[in-house]
């Protein structure tokens, strides 16, 4: 029972981490459509500033939190006005805006992934961080591990509340369900577009952030997140932040279980069959209604 | 340009290429076979994707299958029937896989296609630790380098006529239909989840087959060399860059991409495929047409603003010496 147990809080604590990592790309594909592969690779930046300020100024990586975010969000606003604007007010519909939006990203993953290469190197980087476990209920965690799953529980929950019961909130999902109907009602969408999308790239520097606490890093680590968050929202639902939390769980768990009955290399074929799978049988998500 | 004189013209590239492993030395020769593998690949894929608009990345995916096929059969296979048996074996995967995914739309589809390759790659890597106990293959008696080379020579070439053949056939209208709408095209008749089938299992046949011809060129295979995802990401942007929806765009930019990568690749690593996401980043937001799309727009501006009053000069010079000129007007061009 006790092995059990902690084989689910591992899974669940896993989930969370993936829960933070989805969370940014839940934003920009759920709600805007723009299928943003390169997801992963804001990740690593994120990771690598918070190394990079953690190894040579010696900040606390929490509290360079806030940093990374401003910082990334900035980013995401240049790389709105750069790359995606065009193709966002000039498309037909947003069957075209994904398809673009997606080829946009890959252009992105190669740019930002190599320039990353030529800046760092190809070498393992990390330091240690909260690293000792603490011991709950007979079982040993990381305490990095269980600040990243607070966090993630937090903030999706924050998430979650401001989309639902603020009038910020409100104007996101208008704009989600009609962007002409949102403009009609006096919404700025020419500035509440970029913004979402720059919180969606800060959201992925904040994960980055947190994992570089946990693992170690190199700059090809965003590509399996990026497949993860977009297995975590798909389960989810799209847009639904609360789906996303789920999700996130779900596929930590089946990771975990799946992975303590058969074998650690079989993690890919698990997660790559859940996604077929409720892609197959769910396309809106398992929670949708 | 007509059909038979494109096959035509592909046959005498054959020809003329053929002796090519006699003359060259060897470093030109695994130039030219990476120019003509990287032709096959993106022929094949635009054949599909190009047409229906379904974004496929599972190219390495299927070239890996193939090579795999002839390590697997390597010392009892003889090679021409390796190179079969991998793309059979790349197509019949692509079927079972298209019929599961392939009523997914946009960016779906796409994101599956993009996982394909790192599952199979998983699920081998998986295989032959627990079964065959061993992480790569050496592949013992390769063949000679002219074989290898014809081989390729061979696949590239079947794979443009082929491409050229399903173009104008009724299959190949079905495929271009359920590229600009698939609902109408359901309407109209077209079985639209077999169309899709065969035209994915078809394009893997290539690349498959093409994966099990260059396996032998390596002599030591191991997963992440031939589920190299970056072969898949080139096929897409070559095809992008020459025009996915043509048959010679993406022929060109094959040759032209594959030169490009041979010699900057292995000096400038990460500085290549930074100007690479760059550049598809500037084509997608300012040319989504590829090269062949400014060559038809430079080719529309020339009629437009030329050809009429050429032909007006050209007919007026055949009225005065009567008709020992040939006639010449503007709806007689080739389109």
């Amino acid at each position: 029972m006790g092995l059990w147990l902690e084989v689910a809080a591992g899974g669940l604590i896993t989930g969370g981490i993936y829960a933070v990592v989805a969370m940014g790309l839940n934003l920009q594909y759920g709600l805007m459509r723009i299928m943003n592969i390169s997801h992963g690779e804001f990740l690593m930046v994120g990771a690598y500033f918070t190394w990079w300020a953690h190894t040579v100024w010696r900040v606390d990586p929490l509290v360079f939190l806030p940093v990374v975010a401003i910082v990334l969000f900035v980013a995401g606003l240049v790389i709105y006005r750069l790359c995606f604007r065009r193709i966002a007010r000039a498309a037909a519909s947003a069957e075209v805006v994904e398809a673009r939006s997606l080829l946009i990203g890959f252009g992105l993953m190669f740019t930002v992934q190599n320039l990353a290469y030529l800046v760092f190197g190809a070498d393992m980087r990390g330091y240690s961080y909260l690293a000792d476990p603490v011991e709950i209920a007979g079982a040993r965690f990381g305490q990095n591990r269980l600040l990243v799953f607070g966090f993630a529980v937090a903030a999706s929950l924050a998430l979650l509340a401001a989309l639902r019961y603020t009038l910020f909130g409100k104007a996101v999902r208008a704009m989600m369900q009609s962007p002409t109907g949102a403009q009609l009602v006096g919404i700025d969408t020419g500035f509440l577009h970029p913004a979402v999308f720059g919180a969606g790239i800060a959201l992925a520097g904040v994960a980055g952030a947190l994992l570089s606490m946990i693992y170690e890093i190199t700059p090809g680590m965003g590509e399996p997140y990026t497949v993860t968050a977009l297995i975590v929202i798909t389960l989810g639902g799209l847009g639904s932040a609360g789906g996303c939390l789920l999700g996130g769980f779900l596929l930590g768990l089946v990771e975990a279980f799946g992975m303590y009955w058969t074998s650690a290399s079989l993690k890919m074929l698990l997660s790559y069959s859940v996604f077929i799978g409720v892609l197959l049988i769910r396309p809106k998500g398992l929670f949708a209604r | 340009m007509s059909q038979h004189k494109l096959i035509f013209g592909v046959l005498v590239g054959a020809l003329v290429l053929a002796p090519m492993p006699w003359l060259l030395e060897d470093f030109y020769l695994s130039l030219a076979l990476s120019c003509l593998m990287y032709a096959g690949l993106t022929v094949s894929w635009a054949m599909f994707c190009g047409s229906t608009q379904y974004l496929s990345i599972a190219t390495s995916a299927f070239f890996g299958i193939g090579a795999y096929v002839t390590a697997w059969g390597s010392g009892t296979l003889p090679y021409p029937l390796a190179v079969l048996l991998g793309g059979a074996i790349a197509a019949a995967f692509a079927a079972l896989v298209g019929s599961a995914v392939l009523h997914l739309r946009g960016a779906y589809f796409a994101v599956i296609t993009f996982g394909l390759g790192e599952l199979v790659r998983h699920a081998v890597t998986y295989f032959e630790k627990a079964y065959a106990r061993t992480v790569g293959r050496i592949i013992s008696d390769a063949p000679e380098n002219w074989a290898v080379f014809l081989m390729v020579l061979f696949l590239a070439a079947a794979a443009i006529v082929t491409a050229a053949l399903v173009r104008r056939s009724r299959f190949g209208l079905a495929l271009a239909a359920i590229g600009s709408d698939e609902g109408r095209a359901q309407t109209l008749g077209a079985n639209t989840r077999h169309v899709k089938t065969a035209g994915f299992a078809l394009s893997a046949f290539f690349a498959g087959a093409l994966g099990a011809a260059m396996a032998v060129r390596w002599t030591y295979i191991d997963p992440p060399t031939v589920f190299n995802p970056f072969i898949g990401f080139q096929t897409v942007l070559i095809a992008m860059i020459g025009g996915a929806h043509t048959l010679l765009g993406p022929l060109a930019s094959s040759v032209v991409f594959s030169l490009l990568t041979e010699f900057l690749r292995l000096r400038f690593p990460y500085a290549y495929l930074v100007m690479l996401g760059v550049l598809l980043i500037l084509l997608v937001l300012y040319l989504p047409g590829g090269l062949a799309q400014l060559w038809e727009k430079w080719r529309a501006m020339w009629n437009a603003r030329w050809r009429a009053r050429w032909d007006l000069r050209w007919n007026r010079l055949r009225a005065r010496r009567g008709a020992r000129l040939p006639r010449f007007s503007a709806r007689s061009g080739r389109d």
